[in-house]
């Protein structure tokens, strides 16, 4: 069963992969966030004025341990303790997204989900495989990003100002339990929208909204009016957590050949 | 124990169009069943309840003991589908293909693929094996669906128009394998066409759809008792005496008769009436004939 299970996981990622397409917009979000948007922060902070009297008031709110440390340094920090774990959350969303093209939907397209469906599996066996091969995907993603993100972060610092920048403990909650708790959402509506949906982008757009509190959070870093810290993520983490189970829970229930090959 | 059971089996779709109306019918194991009728006959309705693809709205069935709306799992384990709307990857060769549905079914990769290559090598496509299903022409995907049904050894082929698209050669190769599965192996075949033609040199046993009702069910020879018919005598002749026979071209004439005792007979006749005859043959009536007579839609014999 388990081995039947892993197949049609191995079968979807690989439908990514070996789509040069697919696998290009899988890479294209995580990159520009990781590395072109952090890189450009870096470059503008170390090249232009940010003596401002805006940026002191925004500098004076943020939680940050040495208030009397340089500019450049704080500012550094906020980037990568505040602004970047927002992204975070973004990664998996995106991932679940492009992961739609082979969900029930994508296999409706390709027509190939009849077939799939007279394999002596149950539904909620092939929704589980479904599931499990997005979110496996969307957890090598966004570690492949933290890796990069990381390298690419202290290379630049290191050349520009001679100093290592520490990520926080903030990070842990976010790789471990607040991204795999967003991606596990994103997925699950994604794939449970995608057995009524009639095209793949029906099925994405199921995941759109759930951009909306990410990019308030992210607007939320920037305007210091809520700035993430170690509580808020643990809540955000649990709940969206108990969200994934829910959802999970409630839609493998409602699961029948009748309405997936409508 | 039979292969399929249907008790009064119905099927309303959502719309409200009645695609089975009460089918009663079993198979024994073993057998190669024709299920036939015209386009929108409710054919591919009934696969889909015989593999639970749908619930049926009354009746019930089983296959091998199992019920289908209960433990579709527990059917597919035993049966390999071919129907047009099961098609396969795409982006993977053939061989993969067949190596990715073989594990589904629960097969080892090395099983896997070792019944692929058995499998392609008896469907001829041993030389496709590596090209990517994009670029196989609709013959070589009809005959890989078949190579992916058989790929966890079935008990029970169900195969929904298996040899639409194909050249009559393809066509003959995919009939005689089905032949050499039922007969070597002693799968059962549920065998789903509007070709009455093609499923004559196949089937052991029909059933007959018009409209989602089973009109008729058995042998070609119960068929052909059914109707009363004896055969279809062919004739050519100069100066027909009027009203014995009907005319289907310039001098040729078709009857229904009984049985060959009549042919003398009639032949007498025509030569008594100053009919000058050219040709005499006989035909027992084709399934085609017999659905036609049953439905109405070509005139019935005389009783
Ligand atoms: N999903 C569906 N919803 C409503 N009507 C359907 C559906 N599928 C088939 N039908 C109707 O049911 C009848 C039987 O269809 P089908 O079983 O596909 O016939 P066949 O396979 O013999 O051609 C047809 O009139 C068809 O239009
Ligand atoms: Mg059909």
């Amino acid at each position: 069963m388990k081995n039947q299970i892993l197949a049609i996981v191995k079968k979807d990622i690989r439908g990514i992969t070996s789509n040069h397409r697919m696998f290009a917009t899988l890479l294209v979000v995580p990159i520009v966030l990781t590395v072109l948007v952090p890189t450009l922060f870096i470059l503008i902070m170390r090249f232009a004025p940010t003596e401002s009297p805006d940026f002191q008031k925004l500098l004076a709110m943020l939680p940050l341990a040495e208030q009397n440390e340089d500019t450049f340094k704080n500012m550094l920090r906020l980037l990568l303790n505040y602004m970047l774990p927002t992204f975070f959350m973004l990664i998996p969303i995106m991932a679940a997204s492009v992961m739609a093209a082979c969900s029930f939907v994508g296999e409706k397209e390709k027509r190939t989900l009849e077939t799939l469906l007279y394999c002596p599996l149950s539904l909620k066996q092939i929704f589980r495989a479904k599931v499990l091969a997005a979110f496996l995907l969307s957890m090598l993603v966004s570690a492949i990003s933290f890796a990069v993100m990381l390298i690419v972060l202290e290379t630049e610092t290191c050349l520009l100002a001679g100093f290592f920048l520490l990520p926080d403990a903030k990070w842990l909650l976010i790789l471990l339990l607040v991204s795999p708790a967003v991606s596990l959402i994103a997925i699950t509506l994604i794939v449970k929208t995608s057995a009524k949906a009639q095209s793949v982008e029906d099925a994405q757009q199921g995941a759109v909204f759930l951009l909306f509190p990410v990019l308030m959070l992210l607007v939320g870093q920037f305007t210091g009016v809520l700035l993430i810290n170690a509580w808020l993520l643990l809540v955000i983490g649990i709940v969206c957590a108990l969200l994934a189970v829910l959802l999970l829970k409630q839609s493998m229930s409602h699961f029948k050949y009748e309405t997936l090959l409508k | 124990m039979n292969a399929v059971t249907m008790n009064s089996l119905s099927k309303i779709y959502a719309g409200g169009k009645k695609a089975v109306d009460s089918v009663s019918l079993s198979l024994s194991q073993g057998e190669v069943f024709g299920f036939l009728g015209p386009n929108g006959a409710g054919k591919t309705t009934t696969v889909k309840l015989l593999n639970g693809m749908l619930s049926p709205t009354e009746g019930s069935t089983s296959v091998f003991g199992i019920e289908p709306s209960q433990n579709p799992e527990k059917v597919h384990a035993l049966s390999g589908v071919v129907t047009e709307h099961a098609q396969m990857y795409d982006s993977l060769t053939g061989i993969q293909n067949l190596i990715f549905y073989g594990s589904v079914f629960g097969l080892g990769e090395t099983e896997s693929k070792k019944r692929g290559m058995e499998l392609l090598e008896q469907l001829e496509l041993s030389d496709a094996k590596d090209t990517k299903l994009a670029a196989y022409s609709t013959g070589m995907r009809q005959r890989l669906s078949l190579a992916r049904a058989l790929i966890h050894q079935p008990q029970i082929l169900f195969l929904d128009e298996p040899t639409s698209g194909l050249d009559p050669e393809s066509a003959q190769n995919v009939h005689s394998m089905i032949r050499r599965l039922s007969a070597e192996k002693g799968i059962t075949v549920f065998l789903c066409t509007h070709q009455l033609r093609y499923a004559q040199e196949i089937c052991t046993r029909y059933g007959l759809m018009a409209e989602g009702r089973l009109i008729a069910e058995g042998t070609l020879e119960a068929l052909r008792s059914r109707i009363h018919a004896g055969m279809q005598v062919k004739l050519k002749v100069k100066n027909m005496p009027p009203d014995l026979a009907r005319r289907t071209d310039d001098d040729t004439y078709e009857l229904p008769i009984r049985s060959e005792d009549e042919i003398p007979q009639l032949v007498q006749q025509i030569a008594g009436a100053g009919g000058q005859i050219y040709h005499v043959s006989s035909k027992l009536p084709s399934l085609e004939d017999i659905y036609f007579t049953l439905t109405g839609k070509k005139e019935e014999l005389p009783q």
